[in-house]
């Protein structure tokens, strides 16, 4: 939680388990054998303190360094988005009322626009937990909803009717 | 803000909880109308992340129930059964597992042993701790636990396990305790304990 990892590596895997109101931002590179992904769990920095990749706003712009620091071109850069559920809900305590998981989306989103990545595919939203991974030497993103099985997200050759996008 | 903790800091926390499982074992086992037994081996204070390596796998299925605690320090406590031991439980209540009945009824059991648990907290702190109702979620552990604490703590990266062992009738089953302080909520607590919150 609140950290991010990168890899040059075909063999390796990056994986966020257990994602609820968090966000996993997998960054990926069409063209070459690499990938990052970060475990986002709020919006915004609000003090000094932080995990590397705790909030969205320094998250993304982390993430994106480090991806290119081992070779990958922001051109051929898509991002792939896990996460973001509504744990909590229909509560009437302060747990259960802050669309967390939906704000840190949305953040998430902001900061990729400001850096001109596009998000090609992404899981997010309802209310259930996810796990999502990233498997680099096929520059292929899937996720696991709790209770479910493991679906293909987004690879470098999937078509465009093809995309999962959950409300 | 508190970010660490001494040992002694972590022993007065840890002797609070076991104290509070005696007295949730008894609520227990009145509500079920049979004899319970509630031990906690392992007592831990962890940062979050050691936490949730103590409970289980980040993407593991469990039962849980939140209970939010306002009042003079704010906390979460967690509970997390199996999913047999939840099934379990709503049997010896006599409804279904996972149907809305079911899910206010394990609900109510994480009330009772949660609340009595603050209760204890309450009694030894002299603070003011009043429950709000429970919230029943299945679902991964992960999800579950860095949900609520980002929408609760923000910044403080710490909780409290209690590995405990429920017998009910000679049936055995794990369940965990996780009571998480927001901010403030842990310094609030130590402070009532004597000690000065640390660095």
């Amino acid at each position: 939680m609140g950290e991010l990892a990168v890899s040059a590596t075909a063999e390796d895997e990056l994986v966020s388990m257990g994602l609820g109101s968090c966000v996993g931002v997998a960054l990926v590179d069409r063209d070459r054998t690499v990938a990052g992904l970060a475990h986002v769990m709020l919006p915004s920095a609000n003090a000094a303190y932080s995990a590397p990749a705790k909030f969205a706003d320094r998250a993304v712009p982390t993430l994106l360094a480090s991806i290119e620091r081992l070779g990958a071109q922001r051109e051929q850069m898509v991002a792939v988005l896990a996460g973001g559920a509504q744990m909590f809900t229909g509560g009437k305590t302060s747990v259960g009322n802050l669309d967390l998981g939906a704000r840190n989306e949305a953040a998430v989103r902001t900061a990729l626009a400001e850096l001109g990545v596009p998000v090609c595919a992404a899981a997010t939203g309802g209310d259930r937990g996810r796990t999502v991974r990233v498997r680099v030497g096929e520059a292929r993103v899937s996720v696991k909803e709790a209770g479910g099985v493991e679906v293909s997200l987004w690879h470098p050759h999937f078509h465009a009717d093809d995309l999962v996008e959950t409300p | 803000m508190i970010t660490r903790y001494d040992e002694q800091q972590l022993d007065a926390l840890c002797e609070l909880a076991s104290i509070g499982s005696g007295t949730a074992a008894t609520a227990l086992a009145q509500m079920l109308g049979r004899p319970v037994e509630l031990t906690v081996p392992r007592a831990l204070a962890l940062p979050l992340a050691d936490a949730l390596d103590a409970v289980g796998e980040p993407d593991a299925m469990v039962a849980s129930v939140v209970l939010p605690v306002a009042g003079d320090a704010e906390l979460v406590v967690l509970l997390l059964f199996s999913y047999d031991c939840a099934a379990n439980l709503c049997e010896l209540l006599g409804v279904e597992p996972r149907s809305d009945i079911g899910d206010s009824a394990l609900g109510e059991i994480g009330n009772v042993l949660g609340a009595s648990a603050i209760g204890a907290f309450a009694q030894m702190t002299g603070l003011a701790l009043a429950p709000e109702p429970p919230h029943v979620l299945y679902d991964m552990l992960g999800a579950v636990v860095a949900s609520l604490l980002t929408a609760t703590a923000a910044e403080l990266d710490f909780a409290l396990v209690l590995d405990a062992t429920l017998t009910i009738e000679e049936a055995e089953s794990g369940l965990s305790f996780l009571l998480l302080p927001t901010v403030g909520g842990a310094d609030e607590l130590l402070g009532r304990l004597g000690f000065e919150g640390g660095e």
